[in-house]
């Protein structure tokens, strides 16, 4: 089983997720764009386009504006996700001495980067509480949420305990034990699963997680670039003699009939 | 759907105008000036049905609102006295002529 | 559950080139044609996988608003589709069931898309506000597309859809009869201007083709009047065809095919008459199809194509316009401030016509739909039409006492005055941009 868990399963799970994401970003941007999808007013040149996506994407702006309460949690909750992703590249690579860049000692780097690190699994917790209590608390939510929606938060709920469980109470997690692994996974020289249950838990939950995630919502991730891109494009100027198409799905005697 | 007016089946379509304008008489306005709660029947409102009729019959289709107000001399607030329900969806309707469709 | 409007039947559906399908057929046929749609458009390959149901778009639907539906919600309505494609073209639906959100096709799908789908005005206000920006009016256009192709369609959208092929224009006014109109029209600017205004009327070689809506030959005729005005001010060359009378597109709201071959009318047109620029009038979604849709649909394209009011403010500098001592608002026309680009200029035409011009709030791109949008006429759905304009009954109500209410399309012009009065606002005045730009413009120096 630990091995089924250390060796077998991160692959499979990484293998999964790559190959699922890239799966469904390549049959979305294969399929045509018949008609130009322009929100007006269309942003003016790329620069504007950038930060129109921008901004959506760093401050969820019309979000903001239409429910300050929601943005706030699942503003948090994603700008957390973003700080312990970040978070655990560095921090395990590093051993938690990656602020000494920023000129502290080391022991100061290490605090600060567990104080960061679970600062932000706290919140991240208390944010995915608070989205939860609103699914089940707003009519108009509730109703409209089916199963997979709970499940997503249960489970990513589930990764954060599981994690914070180890932040919080565990001392004697090897940090360099599970880079050693880490290390070795990534270079295909298999090395022994560290026999930490709490390590174990946590790195489980992250694999299903891992190979959940193209097949669930949270596939929302890609389809927001894919999506923006579209809503921002610039609208077609007449005269037009290049790069137009004839659609036939849209015309009489096309592929349907 | 379908209706008897004076012993005669006459079809109507869904909005209850004529299916068939060759069929109009007078004894389907009589039927349409009860539907359509215009009340009983004057003049005024002949005025303006014969108008309506005369200009589909040389046009086969409603004139515009404003050419009806001029050529009959009622202003549109009398042709709604008239008919409640409106030149296009009542007035119409009492001529004979087929319901006036499109962004109206 | 039976549909809030007139069905086509069969008759009908055969003067238009449609067929019913038969009922047997019907799951494999919509499956079938789901499928094609998800493969021709990213939009709603990526609208069928992205939606998180956080349900910020229940509160920024007119339509929700309004009918306190819960089927009306966006998300709501999208899911109507996207729980049949879940359950027939993904493997986790197909595996999983109601735990991922599919759903069997049943005898009430349909009747349920027919349903809620014509209680979209595809005014697109969900995307403007959704943080992914899905956009419903996408599967909407969808579903009612895949509807019809299994000869399944509102009375309403055939019989305007048998008029243009029949006359070249949603009212069938025969061409006769467009003569007449523009006599009568160039009549009333005669005895308004003492001057010779023609609407000609496909006119050969000329540079312009002026495409109005319908229904400026019908009710709307100031529209018209002010369209002719400015073109003879400026000295153009210009012609309207009665081989496409017809601003709006009703294909882009019911079916994509009739949509593309309404375009093809318009290229026709304007190729057999030489012109170099095509005017659109004031219709909203007939602008969104024409400029969004011809270059992917219709092209190459090789003229230009205009708006009224983008020509017309273009022009502002070459135009003479006295004030008019009036209090006017502007309803933006969803498809101009969302779909089409045109914001700032019936702001520009409208201060540089009247003494006072008021913002109704919310505006622009964050405007209310009037609640007719996407060819939501239909008499018989008048209840759900006054649900769907009560936001935009609110918004003009806030102003107080307003002069002149422009709303510069044609279905908002069907739609809105009803709902003011069903609502009990009193507003002396309604109608076009253009309209006013007739009354404004000083012809006689």
């Amino acid at each position: 089983m630990l091995n089924f868990i250390g060796q077998i399963l991160p692959y499979l799970a990484g293998g999964i997720f790559i190959a699922g994401m890239g799966w469904r970003l390549w049959t979305w941007l294969r399929t045509p764009v018949p008609f130009k999808m322009t929100l007006s007013p269309a942003p003016v040149g790329t620069a504007q386009r950038f930060i129109k996506i921008g901004q959506e994407l760093l401050i969820f702006k019309t979000l903001r504006q239409s429910d300050r309460r929601l943005w706030l949690w699942a503003w948090m909750m994603h700008l957390c996700l973003a700080a312990i992703i970040g978070g655990h590249i560095t921090g395990i690579y590093f051993l938690g001495q990656q602020f000494t860049a920023l000129g502290l000692s080391i022991n100061e780097s290490v605090k600060l980067s567990t104080i960061l690190g679970s600062l932000s699994g706290i919140l991240i917790f208390a944010s995915l509480v608070a989205l939860l209590y609103r699914r089940t608390s707003n009519a108009e939510v509730k109703r409209l949420s089916d199963p997979a929606d709970y499940f997503d938060i249960l489970l990513l709920l589930a990764v954060v305990i599981s994690g914070l469980h180890m932040r919080l109470t565990s001392l004697e997690v090897d940090l360099p034990a599970i880079r050693t692994y880490l290390g070795s996974l990534m270079t295909f020289k298999p090395v022994s699963t560290p026999q930490n249950w709490i390590f174990i838990s946590h790195y489980f939950l992250v694999n299903i997680l891992l190979a959940y995630l193209p097949f669930s919502k949270m596939l929302h991730m890609t389809g927001f670039f894919v999506n923006k891109a579209m809503m921002t494009a610039t609208p077609p100027v007449y005269p037009s003699s290049l790069n137009a198409s004839n659609i036939s799905a849209f015309r009489k005697g096309g592929v349907s009939e | 759907m379908s209706v008897v007016i004076k012993g005669q089946e006459i079809e109507l379509d869904e909005d209850g105008f004529l299916v068939d304008p060759g069929l109009w008489n007078e004894d389907i306005v009589e039927y349409f000036a009860k539907a359509e709660d215009v009340g009983d029947l004057t003049e005024k409102h002949w005025k303006v049905i014969n108008y309506l009729r005369d200009y589909f019959k040389k046009f086969g289709i409603a004139p515009m609102i404003r050419k009806l107000c001029k050529d009959t001399g009622f202003t549109l607030k009398e042709i709604y006295e008239l008919f409640p329900s409106g030149p296009a969806k009542g007035a119409c309707k009492l001529a004979g002529l087929p319901k006036p469709t499109g962004c109206v | 559950m039976k549909p809030p409007m007139h069905v086509a039947k069969e008759t009908d559906l055969a003067a238009i080139g449609f067929a019913v399908s038969p009922l047997q057929e019907q799951q494999q046929k919509t499956v079938g044609k789901l499928n094609e749609l998800v493969n021709a458009m990213r939009s709603l390959s990526v609208i069928m996988e992205t939606c998180t149901k956080c349900g910020i778009c229940a509160n920024q639907c007119h339509s929700y608003l309004g009918t306190d539906d819960f089927n009306n919600i966006p998300a709501a309505r999208a899911d109507l589709v996207r729980r049949i494609y879940k359950r027939y073209l993904t493997l986790r639906g197909k595996y999983l069931g109601s735990y991922v959100g599919a759903e069997e096709f049943d005898d009430q799908t349909l009747t349920k898309w027919l349903t809620y789908f014509y209680q979209c005005n595809e005014c697109r206000r969900c995307a403007r506000f959704c943080p992914f920006g899905i956009d419903t009016a996408e599967v909407t256009i969808a579903a009612r597309h895949i509807l019809s192709e299994l000869g399944i369609m509102p009375k309403f959208m055939q019989g305007i859809t048998a008029n243009m092929i029949k006359s070249g224009n949603n009212m069938g006014i025969p061409k006769p009869a467009i003569i007449d109109c523009a006599e009568f029209m160039e009549e009333e600017i005669k005895e308004e201007t003492g001057l010779d205004i023609k609407i000609p009327i496909d006119k050969p070689n000329s540079d312009v083709l002026y495409i109005p809506s319908s229904a400026d030959f019908f009710t709307n005729i100031d529209t018209m009047i002010g369209a002719a005005k400015l073109f003879y001010k400026l000295g153009l060359n210009w012609t309207i065809s009665s081989s496409i009378l017809e601003a709006a597109n009703f294909g882009l709201l019911f079916n994509l095919k009739v949509m593309s071959e309404h375009n093809d009318r318009m290229k026709e047109a304007a190729l057999s008459l030489g012109a170099k620029l095509v005017i659109q009038g004031e219709c909203g979604h007939g602008w969104r199809a024409a400029k969004m849709y011809s270059e992917g649909v219709n092209g190459p394209i090789p003229f230009e194509i205009i708006h009224i009011l983008d020509f017309c403010a273009l022009n502002l500098d070459n135009l003479q316009l006295r004030k008019l001592p009036l209090r006017v608002t502007l309803h933006d026309p969803c498809n101009y401030a969302r779909a089409g680009e045109i914001c700032e200029q019936p702001r520009q035409i409208l201060r540089a016509c009247v003494d006072e011009f008021v913002e109704m709030t919310p505006n622009r791109d964050e405007n209310f739909c009037c609640g007719g949008g996407s060819g939501i006429l239909m008499d018989e759905m008048m209840e759900i039409r006054m649900k769907l304009g009560k936001m935009k009954a609110d918004q003009v109500k806030a102003l107080g006492k307003i002069d002149y209410l422009a709303m510069p399309c044609s279905i908002c012009k069907a739609q809105i005055p009803n709902v003011l009065s069903h609502y009990g606002i009193d507003i002396a005045n309604m109608g076009g941009v253009m309209d006013l730009v007739g009354k404004a413009i000083v012809l006689n120096e």
